[in-house]
């Protein structure tokens, strides 16, 4: 008991002695941003940190920029010595954590005070940030999966277009699989592979939340045919092990049908696969229209010394300019409605087929799924996925499979409530 | 023992394993300086198209010679702070005092400590020095290492005791016998030890990732994850970056390797 | 711990005083790396056990928790599973040192050259595991990868194995990387504890008639157990702490087959934000250290090699 508290005394002596030196450094007009991984676009950032600093003086900015697995981990220690960067960029659902526990700013006010920022955006993209009524991010730049597919393979096979029904998806993969040939592909990471199960009117947890509502006939019914379809060669095997470079890999050499992947996954895949352009690559919607996004937005720390002045920045960075910008450098889409629209048009000019991809991300963005805000998201998955998994490759019985999968899940979800 | 035995086949066994150590090394600098699509299959086993574009790529891909630098004063702190440290440490273990047990009990559960599980106490510890973000709080949690303390021991054991006690009989200070015998003598321990504190400095990962915070003071492995997320592994430019990396370390191990080898040999078990 | 004479010329009336003072000097020298220690290794230890009975993360004040998130990790499924792959990896490391054993008597032989084969077989330790990884993660590359190259080549196979996306090869995969790098270490400190060996020792056990097997078993063996030991502790902390290779060689995957308990501590405290789950996890993982280290004193004969010798 004694010792525990010299420690803590210890350790609170610690941050408390830390702070100061940092405080110091921090002036009152300074901001620093912490990105995801975008150190590319660093020639971008410091004409938009110029404009900033032209239109609000003696702004100093600082900005920190880290890898995507790296990034939550720095974040944290950040956080435990009391110096969190004013704005950060979040990926995926970790911000909801963030959020629930009091981390983030929320940006409802602000959002009325100006409600022309809001109207920036695509409404169904914007929505993705908010948790329990409340927005936390703004948009920075979006993707949700799509599917594509190889002409050529599908003409072989006699297919006409793309799958219209989970049925048609998996009847289409066995007919391209052959030898080497597999029929279809899906990146597996985060819930990218959810929409095969929404679209068979599969759901994860109850309305309430409080319970797993995934323990049904039609899923395993599902996931039976998954397996089948995996043990023959007609879904590849990849989907179920994979992360990014396999999976995208594995489509570009020109031997999978069908790839479920991010319309990021298409400069990837076009670099690797000289096979590629518009007569061979076609980009279409999921059966249903499904699809799971993940995005990139800025949210402000609680943290944030001047709350204020990062606002200024963060609507700054994601405005009509700054987001054309952004979308002409990087070929991504930014969710501001007219930065998209004019980047697109541009585009369809210059890469109709980068176009084509680009344009199913703002089409049916009111079908997004696998993006539940969750605090426990990254434990949910870790509770879910692997039964997943081990179904699809046969390991498992899907109906043993999911039995087990629904225990982990609801103890999970009986700690938390 | 005696030569009475053929050699070939003892040749022939360690050939077979020195290719199977090289071959690795050979493959990535292939890939390294080839021209054609590193996912050209079959693979070639000679490069191809041999030119250094891979290594341009890095070298303006990343500020390079500012990530070096920040790795060389890492390591140059380490190293030194580790053959001064681990030394006296050694030294002081070599003798019988008080509370001796508990600081070898003390240092052999230490080295039980995995490092990912203390990187928040020792983030805010670092902090409350006012190091964060510098080349010595980068290098402090290593200025001093287990196994080189009993590299150092074993070294000093060794030293006949008859000298120390004929130079303690002339007064001579204990720094001083430290500087002017043991040192002196222990050649291949502090070859060991600059060897090792370097390689464990210069690899070090996690640790930079979490405490620096600039882009000024990046180091050479952080260099290397970014290359590698950025670009992930579609680019021969990733394995340049690997050979450059690896280089200064293979550099150094061979420049000192004898003494480095023998310091090892005679630290690491007790003659 | 044989009682050390004082160094001081004793006369019978100031034994104490310089001895105090000498022992004073001792703690002097060992303060700097005693300090390092306590900084880096001994409060972070303390700061995880407390932190391992409490509910905390970097944006909730602490809270007691009791023996809570040890009862979570025994239904944790992902633990064990990590606690199992540590434990097979930590079983590997015997095999490691077989091998450097075997090369270790050979290059001890007395061989023209033999100083080059050492340089080349210990290359591979110094340099970096991230770069470690990254060599093997290409070696075993399913579509251009050397080692599936030459299986099939030789047509070992019919179809390039997935080695780092394969519930079976990945493990495995991640261990021969590892033993590939420590493979050098391991032979220096053999190395070493065979050139303690007497050599008359061996010549007149073979002049008494026994053979080469029974003198290695006999007399090389016993007497080279403390560099056993000391080479299974370093590789066994080197092998379980290699964090940096599974991260970047398979990130813990596929699913959970790689997963150990380091990557899990740090999936655990950085991805899932339970940095009190994963004080828990190292707890746990710290005792399982110390006690095998324990183990396997006593079991190469209670003599912890030069670690412990005096």
């Amino acid at each position: 008991m004694k010792r525990r508290s010299v420690v803590k005394a210890a350790l609170t002596g610690a941050t408390v002695l830390a702070a100061p030196a940092y405080l110091r450094a921090q002036s009152s007009k300074k901001l620093s941003i912490l990105t995801w991984n975008i150190a590319d676009q660093q020639e971008l950032f410091k004409q938009e940190f110029a404009d900033f600093k032209a239109a609000n003086p003696g702004v100093e900015i600082e900005w920190l920029d880290k890898k995507g697995p790296d990034l939550p981990a720095f974040y944290q220690t950040q956080i435990v010595a009391g110096t969190p960067p004013d704005i950060v960029d979040l990926q995926g659902a970790i911000w909801v954590d963030y959020a629930a526990n009091g981390g983030l700013v929320d940006l409802t006010p602000y959002l009325q005070k100006e409600p022309d920022v809001a109207k920036r955006f695509n409404a169904d993209y914007l929505k993705g940030w908010a948790y329990q009524g409340k927005t936390y991010l703004l948009p920075f730049y979006v993707a949700k999966t799509l599917l594509y597919y190889n002409k050529t393979m599908f003409q072989e096979a006699g297919l006409a277009g793309p799958p219209q029904s989970f049925d048609e998806l998996l009847g289409f993969s066995e007919k391209m699989a052959k030898a080497e040939k597999t029929g279809f592909l899906t990146l597996n990471f985060d819930w990218l592979y959810w929409p095969l199960f929404k679209m068979n009117g599969i759901e994860l947890l109850s309305p309430d939340g409080k319970k797993a509502a995934f323990n049904t006939p039609q899923t395993a019914d599902a996931l039976t045919k998954l397996a089948k379809a995996t043990a023959s060669g007609g879904v590849n095997k990849i989907s179920w092990t994979g992360r990014w470079v396999e999976p995208n890999g594995a489509f570009a050499a020109g031997t999978v049908g069908m790839l479920h992947a991010h319309s990021s996954s298409y400069f990837f895949v076009k670099g690797q696969g000289p096979w590629i352009n518009g007569q061979t690559l076609g980009a279409a919607q999921l059966p249903g229209f499904w699809s799971t996004p993940t995005n990139h937005g800025f949210a402000i720390s609680k943290g944030s010394k001047n709350p204020d002045l990062a606002w200024k920045f963060i609507t700054h960075v994601t405005s009509d300019k700054w987001a054309s910008a952004f979308f002409k450098n990087r070929s991504v889409l930014t969710a501001n409605l007219a930065a998209d629209n004019a980047g697109l048009a541009e585009m369809e000019k210059t890469d109709p087929l980068a176009a084509a991809v680009l344009r199913t991300q703002i089409e049916h963005t009111d079908k997004l799924t696998g993006n539940w805000p969750l605090p426990y998201d990254a434990e949910l998955k870790d509770a879910f996925w692997p039964e997943i998994q081990n179904a699809a490759l046969g390991r498992k019985e899907p109906q043993k499979a999911l039995a087990d999968a629904e225990r982990t899940v609801n103890r999970l979800l009986s700690r938390k409530a | 023992m005696m030569g009475r035995y053929p050699r070939w086949p003892i040749h022939f066994a360690l050939i077979g394993a020195g290719i199977v150590m090289l071959v690795p090394f050979y493959w990535v600098l292939k890939t390294s300086v080839s021209g054609e699509n590193i996912y050209a299959y079959p693979p070639s086993i000679v490069p191809r198209h041999i030119h250094p574009f891979f290594y341009i790529d890095v070298w303006y891909s990343i500020p390079f010679a500012r990530y070096f630098l920040n790795s060389v004063a890492v390591s140059i702190i380490a190293v030194v702070c580790n053959v001064a440290f681990n030394a006296m440490a050694g030294y002081a273990l070599t003798h019988g005092f008080r509370g001796k047990n508990a600081v070898m009990l003390l240092f052999l559960s230490c080295m039980m400590v995995p490092f990912q599980a203390t990187i928040i106490p020792a983030y805010l510890i670092t902090g409350k020095l006012g190091l964060l973000d510098s080349w010595l709080g980068l290098a402090l949690p290593q200025c001093s290492t287990i196994i080189c303390i009993f590299v150092f021991k074993s070294s000093f054991d060794a030293v006949p005791r008859s000298l120390i006690d004929a130079a303690r009989i002339d007064g001579l200070p204990e720094w001083r016998i430290i500087w002017h015998i043991m040192l002196p003598l222990s050649r291949s321990a502090i070859a060991t030890n600059v060897i090792l504190a370097f390689i464990w400095s210069w690899n070090n990962f996690l640790w930079p990732l979490i405490m620096t915070r600039s882009a000024d003071m990046q180091t050479l492995p952080l260099g290397l994850a970014r290359f590698l997320s950025y670009q992930e592994d579609t680019t021969g430019a990733l394995y340049a970056f690997c050979i450059m990396v690896l280089a200064p370390g293979l550099v150094l191990f061979l420049m000192a390797q004898k003494e480095f080898i023998q310091g090892l040999t005679s630290g690491a078990t007790k003659g | 711990m044989t009682a050390i004479e004082s160094p001081m010329p004793r006369s019978v009336g100031r034994i104490l005083r310089p001895r105090t003072r000498q022992t004073l000097l001792l703690w002097c020298f060992l303060a700097p790396s005693l300090v390092i220690f306590l900084l880096y290794r001994v409060i972070p230890v303390i700061w995880n056990l407390v932190l391992s009975f409490q509910y905390w993360s970097p944006l909730k004040a602490a809270e007691f928790a009791g023996w809570d998130h040890y009862e979570d990790l025994w239904f944790d499924d992902v633990f064990w599973q990590a606690l199992w792959n540590t434990l097979i990896v930590i079983a590997s490391a015997p095999i490691g040192i077989a091998l450097a054993l075997g090369l270790a008597l050979l290059v001890n032989a007395d061989i023209r050259g033999r100083n080059v084969y050492r340089t080349i077989i210990f290359l591979s330790y110094p340099l970096m595991t991230v770069a470690v990884a990254i060599i093997w993660r290409w070696m075993f590359d399913e579509r251009v990868g050397l080692i599936n190259y030459a299986a099939r080549t030789f047509d070992l196979v019919d179809k390039p194995i997935p080695f780092l996306n394969s519930f079976t090869w990945a493990l495995p995969s991640v261990i021969v990387a590892n033993i590939w790098q420590m493979l050098g270490f391991y032979m220096i400190i053999l190395l070493a504890g065979l050139q303690n060996v007497p050599r008359e020792l061996h010549e007149a056990a073979a002049i008494d008639g026994a053979g080469a097997l029974h003198r290695f078993t006999r007399i090389t063996l016993p007497l080279i157990r403390p560099s056993l030991f000391l080479a299974f502790v370093i590789g066994m902390l080197n092998a379980i702490t290699s964090f940096d290779l599974v991260y970047v060689m398979t990130g813990g995957g596929p699913g959970r087959a790689t997963e150990i308990l380091v990557t899990y501590i740090y999936k655990l405290g950085f991805v899932q934000t339970k940095f009190d789950s994963a004080a828990a996890v190292t707890i746990v993982f710290f005792v399982l250290l110390i006690s095998i280290a324990w183990a396997a004193n006593r079991f190469t004969g209670g003599n912890a090699g030069a670690v412990e010798t005096e």
